[in-house]
């Protein structure tokens, strides 16, 4: 599904997050959102996910308006840089979680429910880990689990925020081919949120640089490399 | 001094003096006292504190005191969750006073919140003549007993709840959103067993100050034998009456509740801690 | 849809609007209902003949010798409790030692005792048919229905507030600061009253606040202790009931009021320390 921003602009108080950006995301893409903090890189995520609602401007999904949709109603899946999983559930519990919430009707059987659950602990490698707790994973299985659970939802989209952040160097890389090969595998479009250059760069299809609320420049990582459209992108990609 | 106590060493000065003074008094005011009732108790006989706890008085008083204590502390859990959520969550005008009114029954003596509530809900008390109309009485009756332990124990939920709200962390709601999850449905799957320790533990704490509680109970019950005697009362009685092995088998009882309660929180606290690593 | 701006969805971390609204209500009634409504009873009882009845209500010799009373017990528990707290605390945050857990469990006793329990337990310990009642009587020092028993009584209901205060407070400050100072060539007292004290002082006035307030409106292991005898060992609240036991409402409720404006102060204290010092305070709570 491909995404459409027009416009967009989001005020918090007197500050702009964001100027008004103008982005088109084509289907089954992956995207880096790139730029320093305070760029409006999550902000602009946030507003694709639902979680935040823009001061003017319009999001579209699949050239269906999706400004006012509300987050329940939208299907983006979400991964939070924190992971957000329930430490009270197990990560079974966890991954089901989005289709326990359902309206009775469109609700899955429960064994329907284990079905999906153990398919999607096959795509993310982790088999055997649906009895245990949150506390009793490592950072990156936790990240995957994350992943999982979002994919539960059937998402028409994929959405990251930092989801490499809280991680050690190593498995840095090797989540990020994990990424990749889901992304791959599911076609889902996907966006992520990265202050890193070099992760941008290697994982993204198109990456978008942003700075102090706008967008600075949209391309394939080759190009932004061989042609920045400005000095800030220079040093910024630089190295 | 020091032998029999395993300390790791430490290059701090005053252990010695400071653990002295904490034991010299621990002993003097807490200990000593608990085993003088708790050797009244031996000299006694526990058979023969059982045959003096076991008169049907006796025992209508210590289930009224734990009866009362734990409707007024379900009470206070449900409103005592309120509270902290509005006060964490909302921003309103009056906000901070309503924050400062929750201590009111922790610093208001419980002799002065007696007799306020007991003139209020009186026949002829403010409270009291806008229930009459409805059939409902409150002063002189157990429902009398219901309102002052709510009274007292009311703070205990709100402060244990509240830190932990405020610690919330609201990527555990966002993302409960985007998984399609309703707003009632985040409240009831992920807030409320997030909070469930810590609830607990205010409860516990309310229970425990309820079934003991004298002050705040005596003015508003009517002190009826059988109907509306506290367990508390029951002991001022029997010491009134001289009859200290009477007033100490009933001590004894009650401070069985207490520390089966106090195991319970620590039981709670554990609990919660290694399940979801807050309380 | 995007054209109606009333149907934009509401942030998705709060309840909606109209919720909102009512659990607020809801609150704000409850507050009235139960904390307030007593309090403004405590004014207006006490104010039902005018301010010459509290004034002649407050110079009644019984009244006055109860506020003396409760006073002088708090002047002297209190700072007992400090330097106890203060000592309990100093062992336990900054040294590891075995039974470290069951002594704070022990020093959180008193929190779980009935205060009428813990007046029995004093009458049974000091009482004149005890042992060791028997012989401070007949040394001519009565505790029990006397000044000391009232001082222990107080003690032992207001024990756990500066202990448990301090003890997280400096346990999360560790003992880093102390060793520093020392190897600064410092004094062990001179490192407690230079680095230590200055530190927990905002916990330490916090503790010594809820201690104080307890300690004048402690009621129930007091009014078993003191043999209620007035002018002699009725404090303040015990007075209260036994003026509203005689009917004297504005008597009793005089009393109270002064105890109520005590609380009152209190708890804007306890207001002012936690939006200035919250940092410097326990994170939790309990009482």
């Amino acid at each position: 599904m491909n995404i459409e921003i027009e416009d967009l602009a989001k005020e918090f108080g007197t500050t702009r997050a964001l100027h008004p950006v103008s982005l088109f995301i084509p289907s089954g893409a992956l995207v880096a959102l790139l730029g320093p903090s305070g760029s409006g890189k999550t902000t602009l995520l946030r507003v694709l996910g639902g979680l935040e609602f823009p001061t003017s401007g319009r999001v579209l999904f699949g050239g269906q308006d999706a400004t006012d949709l509300s987050v329940q109603e939208r299907r983006a899946g979400f991964v939070f840089q924190s992971y957000a999983l329930f430490k009270h559930m197990t990560v079974f519990e966890n991954i089901a979680y989005g289709l326990r919430a359902r309206p009775r009707k469109e609700r899955p059987t429960e064994v329907e429910i284990g079905r999906r659950v153990d398919r999607l602990l096959d795509l993310i490698q982790l088999p055997d880990i649906g009895p245990r707790y949150p506390n009793q994973l490592s950072g990156g299985q936790r990240q995957r689990v994350a992943l999982a659970r979002a994919l539960a939802i059937e998402p028409r989209m994929l959405l990251l925020d930092e989801p490499f952040g809280a991680l050690d160097a190593k498995v840095r890389k090797e989540l990020r081919q994990g990424l990749r090969e889901i992304h791959d595998r599911t076609g889902l479009t996907t966006v992520f949120v990265t202050h890193d250059q070099e992760e941008a760069m290697e994982l993204a299809d198109l990456v978008v640089v942003m700075s102090m609320g706008r967008i600075e420049q949209v391309g394939k990582p080759a190009d932004i490399r061989a042609k920045p459209a400005s000095d800030f992108v220079r040093e910024f990609t630089a190295a | 001094m020091r032998a029999g106590i395993l300390r790791s060493p430490s290059p701090l000065p005053g252990f010695g003096l400071s653990f002295g003074i904490m034991v010299t008094v621990l002993s003097i005011v807490v200990l000593l006292p608990i085993g003088a009732l708790l050797g009244r108790g031996l000299m006694i006989g526990p058979g023969d504190v059982w045959d003096m706890v076991n008169s049907r008085r006796i025992w209508s008083a210590l289930t009224l005191s734990f009866r009362a204590a734990l409707i007024a502390s379900l009470f206070n859990l449900v409103f005592g969750l309120l509270l902290a959520w509005v006060l964490v969550r909302y921003r309103f005008w009056g906000r901070r006073l309503v924050d400062a009114a929750v201590d009111l029954p922790f610093a208001l003596p419980t002799a002065v919140a007696g007799i306020a509530l007991s003139a209020l809900y009186a026949p002829n008390g403010v409270f009291g003549q806008a229930l009459a109309p409805l059939g409902i009485t409150v002063a002189y009756t157990e429902l009398g007993i219901w309102v002052a332990l709510v009274f007292i124990g009311f703070p205990f939920v709100v402060r244990t709840v509240q830190p932990v709200i405020e610690e919330l962390e609201p990527d555990l709601e966002e993302v409960s959103a985007t998984l399609g999850a309703r707003r009632m449905y985040t409240l009831r799957r992920v807030i409320l067993p997030t909070l469930t320790p810590a609830l607990l533990t205010g409860f516990a704490l309310a229970l425990a100050r309820s079934v003991g509680e004298y002050g705040s109970v005596i003015f508003i019950a009517g002190n009826i034998p059988n109907l509306t005697e506290i367990a508390p009362l029951l002991i001022v009685i029997r010491l009134e009456e001289y009859n200290y092995d009477a007033a100490a088998a009933i001590g004894i009882a009650m401070l069985v509740i207490s520390f089966a309660m106090l195991l319970v929180i620590n039981i709670i606290q554990t609990w919660s801690r290694r399940r979801i690593g807050l309380v | 849809m995007s054209d109606n701006t009333l149907s934009r969805p509401v942030p998705v971390t709060t309840e909606p609007p109209v919720a909102r609204a009512a659990l607020i209500g809801l609150a704000i009634l409850f507050v009235a209902l139960f904390l307030f409504a007593p309090l403004v009873t405590v004014f207006a009882e006490a104010l039902a003949e005018g301010w010459r009845g509290v004034r002649a209500a407050l110079s009644l010799p019984d009244a006055r010798a109860a506020i003396g009373m409760t006073l002088t017990i708090a002047a002297i528990a209190v700072p007992l409790n400090a330097v106890f707290g203060i000592a309990a605390a100093w062992a336990i945050a900054k040294f590891d030692f075995t039974g470290k857990a069951f002594l704070i469990t022990l020093i959180d006793l008193p929190f779980s005792v009935s205060p009428v329990v813990a007046g029995l337990m004093l009458v049974l310990l000091f009482g004149a048919n005890s042992t060791l009642g028997g012989w401070f009587i007949a040394n001519d020092m009565p505790i029990v229905f006397a000044y000391p028993g009232i001082l222990l009584a107080t003690l032992f209901v207001t024990f756990p507030f500066v202990a448990r205060e301090l003890i997280p407070v400096m346990i999360e400050q560790g003992p880093a600061e102390e060793e520093a100072a020392l190897t600064l060539g410092a004094s062990g007292w001179r490192t407690f009253f230079t680095v230590t004290l200055p530190n927990i002082r905002w916990a330490l006035l916090y503790g010594v606040l809820l201690c104080n307030a307890r300690a004048m409106g402690e009621f129930g292991a007091v009014a078993v202790v003191s043999g209620k005898i007035r002018g002699e060992t009725a404090t303040m609240p015990t007075m209260v009931e036994m003026f509203y036991n005689e009917y004297l409402s504005v008597a009793a409720f005089s009393l109270a009021a002064v105890l109520a404006m005590l609380a009152l102060l209190t708890l804007l204290l306890k207001s002012l320390l936690e939006w200035r010092h919250a940092d410097l305070l326990a994170a939790t709570r309990r009482h």
